[in-house]
């Protein structure tokens, strides 16, 4: 990390308009992560920022876990169907060490959405995920060059119909629109070389391969440069540019960042800073974590959570996951919140934020709501202990959980209750998880 | 004690809400012009319809020679004309043919048909012919890519696929997707919910609210719906494509902004033991239009709303020997609904000029999707399409 953070993104000391207090803890971990439970956020207020962060960015590896999930990886790919494959995902992020790690996977598999609607193959889309979840902090580089390599993502976007006079133009164009420059910073000129360039590319045996015969190795101009160039010149041409940057700012802005809490220059200037740093994905994240525009009062609660974020949050933070419920039915209501894992809508994947929100997925997240709260995702409804994570103490239900959920006793969106209105934990939690506040953090 | 369900018994929510949901769209985002009020519906018969035993051209001798198992008596066929008549069972579907409600297209496909029901059926849903393309988007998706809205805040579904498998890939679109709703339950609460307070805090905060009292009201609504319909006697066969339909003119009454649906019938693939099958698919079809057509009707939508009906290919002509038939090539495509004119176009097949054994090309499938974009849903069919096609005189 460079000793000065880049303009915009001061490091955070706490402060009287900015006290390490429980929501700062919850706001973090809800960003960076899916919640933590009672005891995770008493141990980071004890501990202060520093240490809190730092678990996040360098979470304890844990080969058990890893055992087991690769255990279930591979029989879901046997088992050739892919509702066993979310459920996969859902089992790793409802258990894994490293919540920011399976939090950055999710925002690589936005960007290079890839779906097995088209793909259809498990193991491709699993090797992809590792791919996403191994490079998640890496240098953007080394993550685009994995993922745009693989099988499954050549099969996405036709790179084998894309041969020497007969050009595809799929994989160049997205390559350039959605992976790295961003529309508006090429023109169709680039893409129609960019395409030339990538001739050649295609699988062979279940994994890429160059074929030279299939090259087009004339000379080609792209964004100005001119010069004989095969997709591994494209692609370092492509990390050059500082659009590049400025979309991998704009990425990690938007998964870190809420609405609105942070202008065109602060990502500049994370973008530059990305572009000083090997555009290394790692850096960027703790700058921003560490920053006090990430902990400054107009970032908490203005982001939209996505479905997955929603659904493993709550039972991250209810302590649920330690009797697990069905990853199965769990990776279903995702599916009906809006966010159907390995199935992104289309090349662009899911416009995120308020996009969220609409009538069925919200309907969708209070039915969940319910579900959870009567034990429906469970084998067995009596398998779940409701009461297990709540923080202790004698005070009102709905307080209590608030705190757990937000951090603060009461937002703004609770509606004061009647005195002698006392719901349940179940009708508590049905509540409260249906509220706005729920869709925010 | 108060309990989620108390206040679903005592609050009435759409009384309760002082604003139009964005759900119940239109009315809300006033000044669209009444076009974009136009409705596509689709259906996919799944598997590869017989079409010419659907549409029987019981006039030409080739078909007895043909047909010898699976042959329909020429006194049970609901008549067209002197040369065709519908399968027996397609009682629904002639009385909207009367009704001047049914258009069939004879002789519907695309020139050197391909077999393979993937294949086929990705030229179908893609509305292009060369390999390059059907890797691309859907032609609904297209076709939605463009009629999008710029700016607009609607978070609202652009299309809806109402059924159990995956999206099909016509609904791909390169910005658009379609929500698949599966059962009426996902416009249903489950339990009540509670009251929302009004938050002024950020404009997120009060965007949340509004559009959570906005899902919640037309939860509701749709609650109310169902019960409109049950009173207003619109019954619907207890057929799975019937109930698809059903979700759809529901989706519909409660004023949902999207413009196209699509709803699948399965089990085309009729290769043995045909007869009995086919009967029970189109009676289960032509029952199910119906219904749809009638439902709409009754509730003042029909003008807005167009159906086609298609197969991904036809069959062979000549039965197999276990009483089912083979892929084959072109068969007819249906388009419903009270704007269209009704009737027989295309020439009927002649059975004595097949082309290996299959009926040969007579209409071009982008004719018939040329005609609907172009004078129903209003958008450029040469841009979806990618080429010209001559339009039918069906609207």
């Amino acid at each position: 990390m460079n000793a000065s953070p880049p303009r915009g993104w001061q490091r955070y000391e706490p402060s009287d308009s900015a006290p390490w207090d429980l929501q700062r803890v919850v706001h973090l971990h809800r960003r960076a992560g899916f919640g933590a439970d009672w005891e995770a956020l008493q141990r980071d207020l004890d501990e202060g920022p520093d240490a809190a962060i730092d678990r996040l960015l360098n979470p304890q590896q844990d080969p058990a876990f890893e055992r087991l999930a690769a255990t279930i990886g591979d029989a879901a790919t046997a088992s050739g169907n892919p509702n066993r494959l979310k459920a996969w995902w859902v089992f790793r992020m409802l258990k894994s060490p490293d919540p920011l790690g399976e939090r950055l996977t999710l925002l690589w598999h936005n960007h290079f959405a890839t779906s097995n609607r088209k793909v259809n193959n498990l193991v491709w889309m699993r090797e992809q995920n590792d791919l996403l979840r191994r490079h998640a902090r890496a240098p953007f580089g080394d993550l685009l060059r994995a993922v745009v390599k693989h099988p499954a993502m050549l099969t996405w976007l036709d790179a084998d119909s894309n041969r020497k006079g007969r050009p595809n133009e799929n994989l160049g164009r997205e390559l350039m629109e959605l992976f790295t420059l961003g529309a508006g910073a090429y023109a169709e000129t680039d893409v129609a070389a960019a395409a030339r360039a990538l001739t050649g590319w295609t699988i062979t045996r279940q994994a890429f391969e160059f074929r030279e015969s299939r090259h087009d190795d004339s000379e080609l101009t792209i964004l100005g440069q001119t010069s004989p160039l095969d997709g591994d010149g494209l692609l370092d041409l492509l990390l050059a540019r500082p659009e590049t940057a400025r979309r991998v700012a704009n990425r990690l802005g938007g998964l870190l960042m809420g609405e609105g809490a942070i202008d065109h220059e602060a990502i500049n200037s994370l973008a530059a800073g990305l572009q000083r740093n090997g555009l290394n994905i790692g850096w960027g994240v703790e700058t921003i974590l560490r920053s006090e525009a990430f902990f400054r009062d107009d970032n908490l609660r203005t982001r939209v959570t996505s479905p997955a974020q929603h659904a493993i949050g709550a039972l991250r933070s209810l302590r649920l996951a330690d009797s697990p419920p069905s990853s199965l039915l769990v990776a279903e209501w995702i599916a009906r919140m809006g966010q159907d894992l390995f199935y992104p809508p289309n090349v662009g994947g899911w416009t995120e934020g308020r996009s969220w929100l609409s009538t069925r997925t919200l309907i969708a997240r209070a039915n969940f709501a319910s579900a959870l709260a009567e034990g429906a995702l469970w084998r067995s409804p009596d398998e779940v202990d409701l009461v297990v994570g709540l923080p202790p103490g004698s005070g009102p239900i709905v307080e209590r959980l608030s705190l757990l959920f937000w951090g603060v006793a009461a937002p703004d969106s609770v509606p004061a209750l009647a005195k002698d209105d006392e719901p349940t934990t179940a009708e508590a939690i049905a509540r409260l998880l249906s509220l706005p506040d729920s869709t925010l953090g | 004690m108060f309990t989620r369900r108390d206040f679903l018994r005592t609050t009435s929510l759409v009384t309760a809400a002082p604003f139009v949901p964005t759900f119940l769209a239109k009315t809300s985002r006033a000044a669209t012009p009444v076009a974009d009020d136009r409705v596509l519906v689709v259906i996919q018969l799944d598997g590869g319809n017989d079409g010419l035993n659907t549409v029987v051209p019981y006039g030409d001798d080739g078909y007895g020679r043909a047909r010898k198992a699976l042959r329909l008596k020429e006194s049970d066929l609901l008549r067209i004309d002197d040369h065709v008549g519908l399968h027996p069972r397609m009682k629904g579907a002639k009385q909207l043919f009367d009704d001047g409600r049914l258009a069939i297209v004879q002789g519907v496909g695309y020139p050197n048909p391909d077999r393979s029901h993937f294949s086929s059926m990705r030229i179908w849903q893609s509305g292009r012919r060369h390999d390059a393309d059907l890797e691309a988007y859907g032609w609904l998706g297209r076709t939605l890519d463009l009629t999008r809205g710029n700016g607009s805040a609607s978070v609202d579904a652009e299309a809806f696929f109402v059924g159990n498998q995956a999206t099909p890939f016509a609904l791909w679109g390169r910005r658009c997707g379609a929500t698949a709703l599966t059962e009426l339950s996902d416009l249903t609460l489950d339990g009540s919910f509670p009251p929302l307070r009004d938050s002024d805090r950020t404009d997120l905060g009060s965007f949340v609210t509004r559009q959570m009292r906005s899902a919640y009201t037309a939860a509701e609504a749709f609650a109310h719906a169902e019960q409109a319909a049950v009173a207003s006697r619109t019954s619907y066969p207890s057929t799975e494509i019937a109930s698809h339909l059903s979700v759809v003119a529901k989706l519909l009454r409660i004023g949902s902004s999207a413009r196209v649906f699509y709803a699948s019938q399965t089990g085309y693939d009729t290769h043995a033991s045909q007869l009995y099958t086919h009967g029970n698919l189109l009676r289960e079809f032509s029952d199910a239009l119906k219904a749809f057509l009638d439902d709409l009707r009754a509730n003042g939508l029909d003008e807005r709303v167009v159906v086609l009906a298609f197969s991904e290919f036809g069959r062979r002509v000549a039965e197999n020997d276990s009483k089912g038939t083979d892929h084959g090539a072109a068969g007819p495509v249906f388009v419903a609904g009270a704007p269209i004119n009704g009737g027989l176009y295309g020439k009927t097949p002649d059975l004595s000029a097949l082309i290996d054994g299959d009926l040969p090309l007579g209409v071009d499938f982008r004719s018939v999707y040329a005609t609907l974009l172009d004078q129903w849903v209003g958008v450029s069919s040469e841009e979806v399409l990618g080429e010209r096609y001559d339009p039918l005189p069906l609207i």
